[in-house]
This record gives structure tokens, sequence and C-alpha cells, in this order.
């Protein structure tokens, strides 16, 4: 091959990256619009009960309806962030490390996933640490997204009767948080792609069509912004353990934050 | 009594935002696309204009182009209100003469009727 047939060839698949990129991101674009427009319909009708515009509510009516209203908030923020993912990768979004209760974080997690739990037949279940934790900064709505992900997954890819375990232990240097399924599992021959941008199991897909393939590359960015580690060990067909940690003391804070 | 038109083809948002701005004392037209928006304007020329972009046919941004030729509607504020919401969305609307953008899932009726107010005096 000469240095101008190479040249082309390079060329040509530039541009065929580079229309692939544009593809990617036309892609969420869309689904975002898609995601936001049924959003909005349950944001603006949850409001509208809680205002009274439907007549007067219980009070056990309005506690739920907030929870609810809240959840869906999260969700709106949720595909906020995927944009600004989208936009500017996970380089320049701003994170707020401050110290939080990871266990009362879990605990309000595992709160929105009750309706999803009990509808799926899969018990949540919390081991809590028995000692109190040592102080730990993180940005609490990021971690609220890790924890919401993992415990979707392990939700969404383990069968009726299954139990999702979660458990936090401390050591000396970090705080590690598992959540571990007794699902599908991943296969051994796709294991080192499942954190990659897009790529979904085959075993995954097949059992769930719905799914963007972001939700672990995410999860992974944001651990690894907190100075963290996400890890999994997996069998197909016997399940699923991810664990992150969260450092106690994040090395070059200020680099970090 | 100010008219307020909405463009929107999710016909149950549209609904939702009907009720809220007629109750807030509007009076409320409403279309799903370019043509009726033009035969409504044409015959009725509206006071404020809540304009989504996702349309089928022409688009809201189509739309807002037509409206600021129109010259008896260079000076309606139009607040484009949709869930597509890029940098280059917005950019291309304020190019346009929006007077406004507003990510529909980021607010709620209220927040709406409060920013019309604010804007209708």
């Amino acid at each position: 091959m000469d240095n101008s047939t190479d040249i082309e060839a390079l060329r040509r698949e530039n541009a065929d990256l580079r229309k692939m990129n544009d593809m990617k991101s036309d892609w969420i674009s869309i689904s975002a619009h898609q995601l936001r427009t049924s959003l909005s319909a349950v944001k603006w009708i949850l409001k509208m009960f809680i205002d009274g515009d439907f007549g007067k509510l219980t009070n056990e009516q309005t506690g739920f309806i907030g929870k609810a209203f809240d959840s869906n908030e999260r969700m709106i923020t949720l595909v906020n962030e995927l944009l600004s993912l989208n936009h500017t990768e996970q380089t320049s979004l701003t994170y707020n490390f401050q110290n939080h209760d990871i266990v009362a974080l879990t605990d309000s997690v595992i709160f929105d996933f009750s309706g999803e739990s009990y509808k799926k037949g899969v018990p949540v279940v919390f081991l809590k640490p028995t000692t109190p934790l040592p102080p730990c900064a993180f940005d609490e709505e990021k971690i609220r997204v890790v924890i919401q992900n993992l415990i979707e997954n392990a939700i969404k890819y383990s069968n009726h009767g299954d139990k999702v375990i979660i458990s936090i232990t401390p050591s000396p240097t970090a705080i590690e948080i598992s959540v571990k399924d007794s699902g599908i599992g991943i296969p051994a021959a796709e294991q080192d792609k499942i954190l990659s941008k897009f790529f979904r199991a085959t075993n995954a897909k097949a059992h769930d069509p719905i799914g963007s393939g972001l939700g672990l590359y995410t999860t992974k960015s944001i651990v690894e912004r907190h100075g963290g580690k996400l890890s999994f060990e997996s069998e197909e067909n016997s399940g699923t353990t991810f664990h992150f940690t969260l450092p106690l003391q994040r090395s070059g804070d200020g680099a970090a934050a | 009594m100010k008219k307020i038109l909405i463009v929107e083809d999710d016909t149950f948002l549209q609904g939702l935002s009907a009720t809220k701005l007629t109750k807030a004392g509007y009076q409320v037209m409403t279309a799903t696309n370019a043509d009726d928006a033009t035969k409504l304007m044409d015959a009725d020329t509206p006071d404020f204009v809540l304009l989504d972009i996702m349309l089928p046919g022409t688009d809201g941004y189509g739309i807002l182009k037509k409206i600021r030729e129109n010259t008896k509607m260079t000076k309606t504020p139009v607040i484009v209100f949709s869930n597509l919401a890029e940098d280059k969305d917005i950019a291309k609307a304020k190019e346009l003469g929006a007077t406004d953008f507003m990510i529909k899932s980021n607010f709620t009726l209220d927040e709406l009727v409060e920013k019309i107010k604010g804007i209708l005096g």
C-alpha cells in the first residue's frame, strides 16, 4: 500500500467515525426528547394533584404523590445529566464533594425502587453496617445515580423470587458498597466490554430489549471521578455482584473537585 | 382577555397546558401543526404564542420564522416550549426571534403561567 492510498483510507475512516459520532449524539438527543415528553406529563399531572387541582387529598395521598413527584424529578435530572454527558463527556461536569450519610442515601434509593421490587417479585435486602461509618465526602446526587443504576440493573436482570442484597463495608481507606443479585449474570466472553459505552450483553438484550447501554458507563465515570473503583464478579445464570468504593481521602482534592 | 395560541402536537400535554392557562384567565387557542396554527393566527392574532419545536411537517422554527414575517406579529412574545433543548436548538430559536426558551420537563405548569404573566403583565 503506498502513502496516498494510506491517507485516503485514513480519511475515509475518519469521516466514518465522525458520522458515527454525530449519529450517537443525535440518538441521545432524540431519546432524551422522548423521555422528557413522558416525564413532563407525569410531572405536570402530579403537581396538579399536589396543588389540589383535582380536589383535596388526604395527608397520606399527598405524601405518596410528593414522593412520586420527587422520584420523577430525579429522573428528569438524570436525563439532563445524560445530555450534559453527551455534550462534554465527564470532564467538565461539576461535582460537589461534601460529607453525606451513605446509609441514608442508600435507604432512600431503595425506597424509590420499592414499587419496582414488589412488581417484579425481587425483594431488596439492605445489610446495614453494624458500626458507625467514618465521614466520607461525595457528590450526593451523582452517587445517588450510581446506586440507582446498580439497583435498577440488579432488579431488572433478576428472576421472580430472587433477592438483591446490598451491603456497605468500611475499610481503613474507603467505604465499599456492594450490590449482589442472583440473576442472569454476564457471559464470561463479554465481561471485558460490559463497562463500555452503549454495550449491552447478549443475554441482557434478550431479557429486556429496552436499555441504552449507558448506565454502567456513567456509573463507572462517576465512581472514578470520586477516586473510587467500580468492579464486579459475575457468572452467567447465577448472578452478578457489583462493588464500588468511595475513598475516605481523595487524592488531590482540589484537582478532583 | 389576552389570547394565547398553543402549538403542541402531543394532545395530552396540549390539553394540560390549555386547562391550566384557561384557569389562569386567558383565552386559549390550540393547534397541533403549522397549517392549523397559521389559519388560527390569520383569523385572530394572538397576544402570545407557546410553541413546540418537534411537529409533524413544518417544525416550530418554521412557524417562528412565519410569525416574525407577519407584520402584525413582529413583536408578539413567543416562548419556545420544547424538550429538544440542545445548545444549538436554543441558539436557533433565539436567532429566529423567540422571546424565551423553556424546557418542558424542567418547569411545572404553574411556573409556566408565572412566566407568561410576567411577560403579558
